[in-house]
């Protein structure tokens, strides 16, 4: 099966590239698991705010694993001219780009679920209490976050800004799921609740379902339209 | 049977046009090259044919498919080997050809393909070692993993030493002969020489020459060179000649004819006409004559 064929070579290639591995893996699970330990030892409601900062981290997780991952995945493949050569082969371009996408929500959802099973057992976080919700919040909002990153890389003029790109969508999913203690005015925290990665905390925080589906329905269908204008090679 | 078909193709980037009114036609088995100075649109055409660039005007049917629209279909029995593409660098040559294998309905086994390439010896070795003539080796290797019935090469032994460029001949010819339509791009004119039975030549992405090789040189008819004997005056040579050097060129549709009427002039003199050559017209020549190049 090519799609597979594409998922695999996707796989492989993160695996592969060490420096990256730091970036997109040790980065975000140290902050992810980090931040609960920390809360968990040095707050007297220690359990309650570990909780709630974990579910806050999800969503670095979400722009660090997924969007930059991939948008630094895809444009440095689409400055080599690998996507090009990609094109050459039996791959439609829709499996090239889904198999890519695949790929990096397997990771995601494995670091997350890593991270989910570290912080019950360092800080006393509770599993979820409804696990099927988690786990759609956490697949359905990865693979919109991997979609919008596949299509931001058309603004991203070269491989090596790929990363520098990412960090303001980073930033602000943190801060707008409370990862990052900042006060901010209402106006503000009102516009940041309506990114994708707010969606996947506010369903595992609080258990909304029908606002939390509405928003990454909105935002995954946003993102396939970008997708059009995804540039297969790089700028001449 | 047409295997390529192409119709008044024309692209342009961002207002410039780099093919233009591009049409002809490639039978199955024959190997046709597409020649041309950097620049006037060769790669622009092949990408065009191969469904990675969607034409402006104008259509492409490889085996009858559309190559934008039946990209998949058409995949199954081309293979592409780009200008210029990038590999995985850190990944072995034997690794990319087993990934790329993923990528192909009915693989080559990825020995056959490197021995094809003649690329066997580095099978173990990363691609970031690779020489400029081993990467191009390995981009055949690719090429030809699906085994293709049509074969689409943009300039496929640029960087490579003699012996890997006579390798590749051996290669593409041995393939048309078992019948796989190959379209080749080139600017070393006697690589299309030797290899095509066909040929367009482009320049400012129009075609400006076509049709078969033998037809097209001989129509452009042949030289005969030689030293000029001491005392000759030019004018009294029986057929016109031009000066090149301490050479009189004369320049004829039967340059054998040519060469006779003048040897049998000479003799009647006593005369010798030394460093005497007598050719037929080469690729150089009709690339010479195109407009804009200077003699
Ligand atoms: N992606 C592109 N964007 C803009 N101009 C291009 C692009 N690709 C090629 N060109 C221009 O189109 C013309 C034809 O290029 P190309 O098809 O690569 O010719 P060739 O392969 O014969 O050297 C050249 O003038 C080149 O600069
Ligand atoms: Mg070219």
């Amino acid at each position: 099966m090519t799609l597979a064929a594409a998922y695999n070579l996707g796989t492989r290639l993160f695996w592969r590239d060490k420096a990256m591995l730091f970036a997109s893996v040790v980065t975000p699970v140290g902050l992810a698991v980090g931040m609960p330990v920390l809360m968990r030892n040095v707050t007297s409601e220690g359990v309650t705010a570990a909780t709630e900062i974990f579910q806050g981290t999800l969503a670095i997780l979400l722009s660090i694993t997924t969007f930059m991952n991939i948008a630094v995945a895809l444009t440095g493949r689409r400055d080599q001219l690998v996507l090009k050569r990609l094109r050459t082969s039996r791959l439609t371009d829709a499996q090239i780009l889904a198999g890519q996408i695949a790929s990096t929500v397997t990771q995601t959802v494995a670091l997350v679920a890593l991270s989910t099973v570290a912080v019950r057992v360092l800080a006393d976080v509770p599993f979820p209490p409804d696990p099927v919700l988690y786990a759609a919040a956490v697949v359905l909002g990865s693979a919109v976050m991997a979609v919008l990153g596949a299509a931001y890389t058309a603004a991203i003029p070269r491989a090596e800004l790929a990363a520098a790109y990412t960090m303001p969508v980073f930033l602000l999913a943190a801060v707008g799921a409370g990862a990052m203690p900042i006060p901010l005015p209402g106006w503000a925290g009102t516009l940041l609740g309506l990114l994708p990665t707010s969606a996947v905390v506010d369903a595992v925080a609080r258990g909304d379902v029908l606002a939390p589906a509405l928003n990454l329905a909105a935002w995954g269908a946003a993102g396939l339209v970008a997708l059009r204008w995804f540039r297969w090679e790089p700028r001449r | 049977m047409t295997a390529i078909q192409v119709r008044g193709l024309g692209k342009s980037y961002g207002g410039f046009p780099a093919v233009r009114d591009v049409s002809f036609e490639v039978s199955q088995g024959e190997i046709f090259a597409l020649l041309g100075r950097n620049g006037s649109g060769k790669t622009t055409t092949v990408e065009l044919l191969t469904g990675l660039r969607r034409p402006d005007a104008g259509t492409v049917r490889v085996h009858g498919l559309d190559p934008v629209a039946d990209r998949a279909a058409v995949r199954q029995r081309t293979g592409v080997m780009l200008q210029e593409a990038g590999f995985f660098p850190d990944l072995t040559v034997a690794q990319t050809v087993d990934t790329w294998g993923g990528f192909t309905a009915a693989p080559r086994p990825g020995g056959e393909a490197l021995e094809l390439a003649g690329l066997s010896a580095k099978a173990g070795t990363r691609v970031r070692q690779l020489s400029g003539g081993e990467k191009r080796r390995l981009d055949l290797a690719l090429a030809l993993l699906g085994r293709p019935d049509v074969l689409f090469l943009d300039e496929p032994t640029t960087g490579m030493d003699p012996e890997g460029r006579r390798d590749t001949w051996q290669v593409i010819r041995e393939l048309a002969g078992r019948g796989t339509t190959v379209l080749l791009t080139t600017h070393y004119l006697e690589e299309a020489q030797r290899l095509a039975s066909s040929l367009a030549v482009m320049d400012a992405g129009r075609i400006v020459a076509s049709g078969g090789m033998a037809e097209t040189l001989a129509a452009r008819g042949g030289r005969v060179a030689f030293r000029l004997p001491d005392g000759v005056d030019p004018e009294s040579l029986p057929l016109p000649v031009t000066r090149e050097g301490d050479l009189a060129v004369c320049r004829a549709d039967d340059p054998d004819l040519a060469a006779q009427t003048l040897l049998t002039w000479a003799a009647g003199r006593g005369l010798r006409l030394a460093g005497l050559e007598v050719r037929a017209a080469t690729l150089e020549d009709l690339f010479l004559d195109l407009p804009g190049s200077v003699r």
